[in-house]
């Protein structure tokens, strides 16, 4: 995408001046061509060329270049979400190649939550291999039991088949198992492409139960219990009629096109010690599985995370408000849920106190974009994050918010219409997703080799790396 | 408000005056725990309560139990009767012991006459001791009385000379006790605080398992009138003292305690306005206090007060009498703010001191989030229990009929509470009184809110031939052709017929003699023992008049019988050629693939654990994968996840449930059937998949949440939730009916083309085994809501459901088809259950009707709410 448009009025008479003056190639005329081409503005550089000698604009004889910001590039994003970001994601998603620390399109500006804090990192980067650096993640910290790790600081979170196209559920099944990471299925089943790859999916168990049966229980080596999303507390999944196409209805085992809304909370728990039971069940069907439990962000978060230790949990989620696709309602995903970076320190130290710390593997998500965000999640005090959103942008998202209607998705990735879904290939979409995690991963060994750190797990609970943006003097977490 | 009410809010201003602020959130979060409450007419020693309460093990986590007793003996205690009964007990936990000497100073014997005073009895156990994290405090008893010139001063100084002089010396103690936890306990290091102080009862608490309360203090041969036990389940880790543990205290009465506020804060503050402060710091605890509140400083009757703490809502409110609505409306008026809300559960035991009465009450909440039991036994000795699990009745029940034989193991009558419902309240109380101005024996009555008395189902049955049947082996012939004649048909559903229809003119000793010649036959060969099997499972399954003889008894004995022989089939590791080989905790590695595919498996459940890779559904899981396409499992006692782990398709295993299963039945069975030979607990068939339950009795909550298909047969109820966001094509009778939140999001096509449905049938067995319609076909208030698909077909000749039962749903008339689709059902039911279609189901008043006059159908109606475009619509967007 271009980020200015470069206007070449009529008056221009191919002279190509501009071509010869032009470093980047914007201007360029085909050899035997009499006219030039239009400008390739996406090679721009903006008005900060002004200052160059070779600044075509003001060199035209002819006064018929113009430069100014792109409309496509004016409208696309929000706070959160920068356009800068976007189109960094992008950068990052194409060419796997790590985005500068010190990058403005590592944050936006929404001026809260991750944007609001700041990591202090040395300015020096001493000489490191990043074969030598860790960047894995526990997944299970209890003494017994299979153990998991991943190796990257994050696995993907649930989206179901049916909010998202077949072949982005399977580029991101893919891009998993080649970082030994997971994806969890979200609620509503198991579509037999993903069979193949049963060990890099964790299976969700959510309030409505859609999808679940007992094959899909046995077949993953995680379960995710989904109990809230952060991005709508207090209410349970919900896919709109136009969304439930036929093949979203069988998996679903549901009428097409009607409404499917899961319940919230779940029926069958309404203690801790329901919530053991309900754990207890899926172990009857698979003794071997780890258990996740996916829980929003309530006052008394901490009060759930103990609790869903106690009941057996290997991963406790804490699911903060700022995620959520487009079909989350804006007011929920505002307002209900702490933000995820006053929950992450209050459960960890909670869990300290509690001296149980170490048996747990504490994983974040809800608005988590960029890789220093996942650094400062876990600087924070969780292991690791759950991503989401950040897939779906280097997917080619655009963040229009149009999700939960049918034909809504312009690139064809939250959607289940055959003919928007052909806009992908889920070969296409796993590379771009493995790219992405390559130069995430560039990004935390640089980011370890400042801090003079050769695993990820040193920077869980350095709220000492941190600092708010607007009042420097107070410590993060408290 | 009465002016002594306000008195006595008003002395108590120096509780808001020293305590600080409540917090905003209880400290102590914490879930759902196990708890079980019994009332007997005649005193039971405590370890009938040890059984119980180790069956719900997995409903505490170790960090916190206790025991309420209340009507105790003079005897044990080592005090006068008039001492026991006017005294107050007040036992004292000395955390730290040197905390006793001035707390001893300064706080009682100032204030108390005391008559007898010395420490609670310990065991010295060194397994018990080693297996308590926190060794529990020392506790000491007094008992006592206030210093006439102590509550003189104390009723000068608070202007309550117009209060009963009883009633202030009550608020004395209550006072009192509060000012020894906040110094002692409170206010920094926790080095006592007041168990309990009410008249005649007392309460024990430990970290710990409640068992281990019973053990530790030994409680084991205490004989009471009232038992309440809990486990506790609290979140935060390290507990390290039983303050936090319940059961709370009010003045006379103990409150246990399974759920969780959503409105601690609320409820605090209106406790706070009325000068009482929470010390403790957990739901329960102010819990107490405000039925304290009630009780004692408003003195509201026992209705008021359940009314208070569960407000009735919505339909229920709108069908209460007139009078009843105004009063409530007053009610709610003043005490909404202080309701509890969110899933709750209450037992409370009571010394009613002025109505001469020792009370155990059950109250659930408007929602029903919590699950619970009650259960009544009649007779010479007659028990009321409340439990949050079944099988922690049937093991208490069976606990006390080792001891005394006249109790059967089974209780006449269980039923589960709807919260706030307008016929009965959603509250039970067992009120146990002397008849002869105290000096009789005592009696029990069970009462609803509004105070109408709850009887058995049947109460025609003979105590002398009870008495006889319960004594096997009594050495009577019986009548031994009738006994042949039973015992060697070989036609198990022949025999049953006659059996059942001629059990009504027999006496006792002819059964007696039955049961133990099956028992015999039985071991006899292998096709007797499967005749036999086939006979005893008929006799407990169905329902059928029982002329001069008790029904739980002869459920008892059919149940011990059924037991006995199967425990006599050969070991799974010793014989290879029987039709039932036996596998019980001992043998379970020696479980092998069958010799022939016919052959069951038969599986011992008593000593298996309740879950976990040691349980009985790992057992019968790998039955399946070997090979068997046939398990019995019997004796169950609250074991869970039976029928969980099968794996996909799993059509022609077959698995006969007897006893009482736990929750989770059958949930994940994708083609199996899974027959349940009596009622089912809560959770069965969570995401059941095609396959076939069959329960001949009731289930309890969220039956078939999340189902996808299979069909599902149901004897009696189900309770809150049954079909919840089913989907796909689950067919389900329900014989009964359900409290309420019947399919609730259900979404199961169109049942004509091949969608799901429930036939809801509104009937129950009397309790001769006659059929009978319910005063309702269905009571609750909610019905179908925010459904999409599915159908309901409810039977209901006399036109009860309305539409203001509905949000969603529309009722319409039944066609052709839909007639056609049921009856397949209904026949299978008349098979499997005896409920005859043509005599019984399409007659109305004995004459017999079209299927449309008879049965309605609810189904969906498209929703604008429940459509995302026409909602995108409507936003303007």
């Amino acid at each position: 995408m271009n980020r200015f448009k470069v206007v070449r009025a009529d008056t221009c008479i191919s002279c190509c001046l501009c071509e010869s003056l032009c470093p980047y190639g914007v201007h360029r005329r085909v050899e035997g061509h009499t006219r030039i081409l239009p400008p390739d503005d996406r090679k721009c550089i903006g008005p900060a060329c002004e200052a160059n000698d070779f600044f075509c604009v003001a060199n035209c004889p002819t006064n018929s270049l113009s430069l100014r910001e792109s409309d496509n590039f004016k409208s696309l994003g929000d706070p959160r979400w920068t356009a800068d970001m976007i189109l960094a994601t992008w950068h990052q998603a194409e060419t796997g190649a790590p985005l500068p620390l010190d990058h403005p399109a590592n944050e936006g500006r929404s001026g809260g939550g991750f944007d609001e804090l700041r990591l202090v990192l040395p300015e020096k980067t001493p000489r490191y291999d990043p074969d030598d650096m860790s960047t894995s993640m526990e997944l299970n910290r209890r003494g017994t039991g299979e153990r998991i790790r991943t190796s990257v600081p994050f696995y993907g979170g649930g989206m179901s088949f049916g909010s998202i196209s077949v072949h982005t559920m399977l580029a991101r099944v893919v891009a998993a198992r080649k970082w030994d990471t997971f994806v969890s299925t979200g609620e509503g089943g198991y579509p037999k492409l993903l069979v193949p790859y049963s060990d890099s999916i964790i299976t969700q168990i959510a309030t409505g139960l859609f999808g679940v049966r007992e094959e899909t229980i046995q077949r993953s080596r995680i379960i995710e219990f989904k109990y809230a999303q952060g991005a709508k507390p207090g209410l349970g999944g919900h896919l709109l009629g136009d969304k439930n196409t036929p093949d979203v209805a069988r998996m679903r085992e549901a009428v097409p096109y009607t409404s499917l809304f899961s319940p919230f909370p779940f029926h069958s728990v309404y203690s801790v010690e329901d919530h053991k039971k309900h754990f207890d069940w899926a172990l009857s069907i698979n003794p071997k599985a780890l258990l996740s439990a996916k829980v929003s962000t309530p006052n008394d978060v901490e009060m759930v995370a103990v609790g869903s230790y106690y009941a057996g949990a290997h991963i406790v989620h804490l699911d903060g408000g700022y995620g959520g696709t487009g079909a989350a309602p804006e007011i929920a995903k505002k307002n209900i849920a702490m933000p995820i970076e006053y929950a992450i320190p209050k459960v960890h130290r909670f869990l300290m106190a509690e001296g149980i710390r170490d048996e747990v593997t504490l994983v974040a998500s809800g608005g988590i974009r960029t890789a220093l965000d996942v650094a400062k999640a876990i600087a924070l005090g969780a292991d690791g994050v759950v991503t989401g959103t950040s897939e779906l942008v280097a997917l080619g998202c655009v963040r229009c918010g149009n999700c939960e209607s049918g034909r809504g998705c312009p690139r064809g990735i939250a959607t289940t219409d055959p003919e928007l879904e052909r806009q992908s290939t889920s070969d296409w979409g796993s590379s771009i997703l493995d790219n992405l995690y390559s130069s995430w991963r560039a990004q935390w060994c640089e980011l370890l080799a400042r801090l003079e750190m050769s695993d990820i797990s040193e920077l869980v609970g350095r709220t000492d790396l941190l600092r708010y943006r607007q009042r420097p003097a107070k410590e993060v977490g408290e | 408000m009465k002016r002594t009410a306000k008195r006595v809010i008003e002395s108590r201003s120096w509780v808001a005056d020293t305590v600080q602020r409540p917090k905003t959130a209880s400290a102590e979060a914490e879930g759902g725990c196990g708890v079980v409450g019994l009332a007997s007419s005649v005193p039971i020693v405590g370890r009938h309560i040890l059984s119980p309460l180790a069956q719900m093990h997995n409903r505490g986590n170790g960090k916190g139990g206790g025991i309420a007793v209340v009507g105790l003996s003079p005897e044990q205690m080592g005090v006068p009767k008039e001492i026991l009964d006017d005294d107050y007990l007040l036992q004292v936990a000395y955390l730290k012991p040197i905390a006793r000497r001035p707390l001893e100073d300064e706080m009682i014997r100032p204030f108390f006459e005391i008559h007898e005073e010395y420490e609670v009895e310990t065991s010295t156990d060194e397994a018990l001791l080693a297996r308590l994290e926190v060794r529990p405090p020392a506790v000491r008893r007094y008992f006592c009385r206030v210093r006439e010139d102590a509550l003189e001063a104390f009723v000068k100084e608070n202007g309550l000379e117009d209060l009963d002089r009883a009633k202030a010396e009550d608020e004395f103690v209550f006072q009192n006790s509060f000012r020894i936890n906040h110094r002692y306990y409170a206010s920094g290091d926790m080095q006592a605080f007041v168990m309990s102080h009410g008249r005649n009862m007392f309460v024990l608490k430990i970290v710990g398992y409640a068992e281990d309360v019973i053990a530790y203090y030994r409680l084991e041969e205490l004989r009471a009138h009232i038992w309440i036990g809990h486990q506790r389940y609290p979140t935060k880790g390290r507990v390290w003292h039983p303050g936090g543990a319940h059961p709370f205290v009010g003045l006379d009465e103990a409150l246990v305690h399974n759920g969780d506020f959503a409105n601690y804060h609320s409820v605090t503050e209106y406790l706070a306005q009325r000068n009482i402060v929470p010390l403790f710091l957990t739901d329960t605890e102010i819990s107490v206090l405000l039925f304290d509140l009630l009780s004692r400083t408003y003195e509201y009757p026992l209705e008021c007060i359940i009314e208070a703490l569960a407000p009735t809502t919505e339909r229920d409110f709108e069908l209460l009498p007139e009078y009843r609505r105004r009063k409530y409306r007053a009610i709610q008026a003043v005490h909404m703010h202080g309701s509890p809300d969110g899933p709750w559960f209450f037992i409370i035991g009571k010394n009613a001191v002025r109505e001469r009465r020792l009370q155990l009450m059950g109250i659930t909440d408007t929602s029903m989030l919590r699950p619970q039991v009650f259960a009544l036994v009649d007779g010479d000795v007659q028990i009321g229990i409340v439990a949050s699990e079944k099988q922690a009745v049937d093991s208490v029940l069976g606990s006390i009929s080792e001891e005394m034989p006249s109790v059967p193991r089974y209780a006449d009558k269980y039923w589960n509470a709807r919260g706030g419902s307008h016929n009965y309240g959603g509250a039970f109380v067992f009120s146990l009184f002397s008849e002869e101005d105290g000096r009789g024996p005592m009696r029990l009555i069970c009462t609803n809110k509004f105070g109408e008395a709850v009887s058995t189902p049947y109460r025609g049955w003979d105590r002398g031939e009870d008495a006889r049947l319960a004594r096997p082996g009594s050495g009577a012939a019986g009548d031994a052709a009738f006994v042949a004649d039973i015992a060697h048909r070989k036609n198990a559903e022949s025999s049953f017929r006659s059996f059942a229809s001629s059990l009504a003119s027999r006496p006792g000793d002819d059964i007696s003699a039955l049961f133990s010649r099956v028992v015999s036959y039985a071991s006899e060969s292998d096709s007797h023992r499967v005749e036999m099997v086939q006979l005893l499972t008929l006799m407990i399954d169905r329902v059928y008049p029982t002329g001069r003889l008790r029904p739980a008894r002869i459920t008892g004995l059919a149940t011990e019988a059924l037991e006995a022989v199967l425990r006599s089939s050969p070991r799974v590791e010793a014989c290879k050629r029987s039709a039932h080989q036996l596998v019980d905790i001992a043998n379970r590695e020696a479980l092998r693939a069958p010799d022939s595919p016919y052959d069951s498996l038969v599986v011992d459940c008593r000593d298996f654990p309740m879950e976990g890779e040691g349980g009985v559904s790992f057992v019968i899981s790998k039955a399946k994968a070997l090979g068997w396409n046939h398990v019995i499992a019997f004796a169950t006692n609250g074991h869970r996840f039976i029928g969980c782990g099968l794996g996909p398709r799993s059509n022609g295993f077959r698995i006969d449930v007897h006893g009482s299963p736990g929750d989770y039945l059958a949930s994940g069975v994708d083609g199996a059937e899974v027959r349940v030979h009596g009622n089912g607990q809560d959770q069965l068939g969570q995401i059941f998949s095609d396959g076939r339950l069959v329960v001949y009795g009731d289930v309890g909550q969220t039956f078939l949440y999340g189902g996808k298909g299979g069909e599902a047969f149901v004897m009696g109820s189900a309770a809150g939730r049954p079909l919840i966001n089913a989907v796909g094509r689950p067919k389900v009778v329900i014989n009964g009916t359900c409290l309420d939140y019947l399919a609730e999001s259900f979404m199961a096509g169109n049942p004509l083309y091949g969608g799901g449905f429930a036939i809801v049938n509104g009937i129950a067995f009397d309790g001769t085994g006659r059929l009978v319609e319910l005063p309702e076909a269905y009571p609750g208030g909610n019905l179908f809501s925010l459904a999409s698909g599915g159908a309901i077909y409810i039977r209901d000749p006399r036109g009860q459901v309305g539409e203001d039962q509905l949000n969603g749903g529309r009722i319409s008339r039944l066609t052709e088809a839909d007639w056609n689709l049921m009856l397949p059902y209904l026949q299978e039911n008349e098979r499997l259950f005896g409920i005859s279609l043509n005599d019984f189901l399409l007659k109305v008043d004995g004459v017999r009707r079209p299927p449309e006059e008879i049965y309605r159908k609810i189904e969906a109606v498209p929703l604008i709410t429940l459509s995302g475009k026409t909602q995108m619509q409507d936003l303007g967007e």
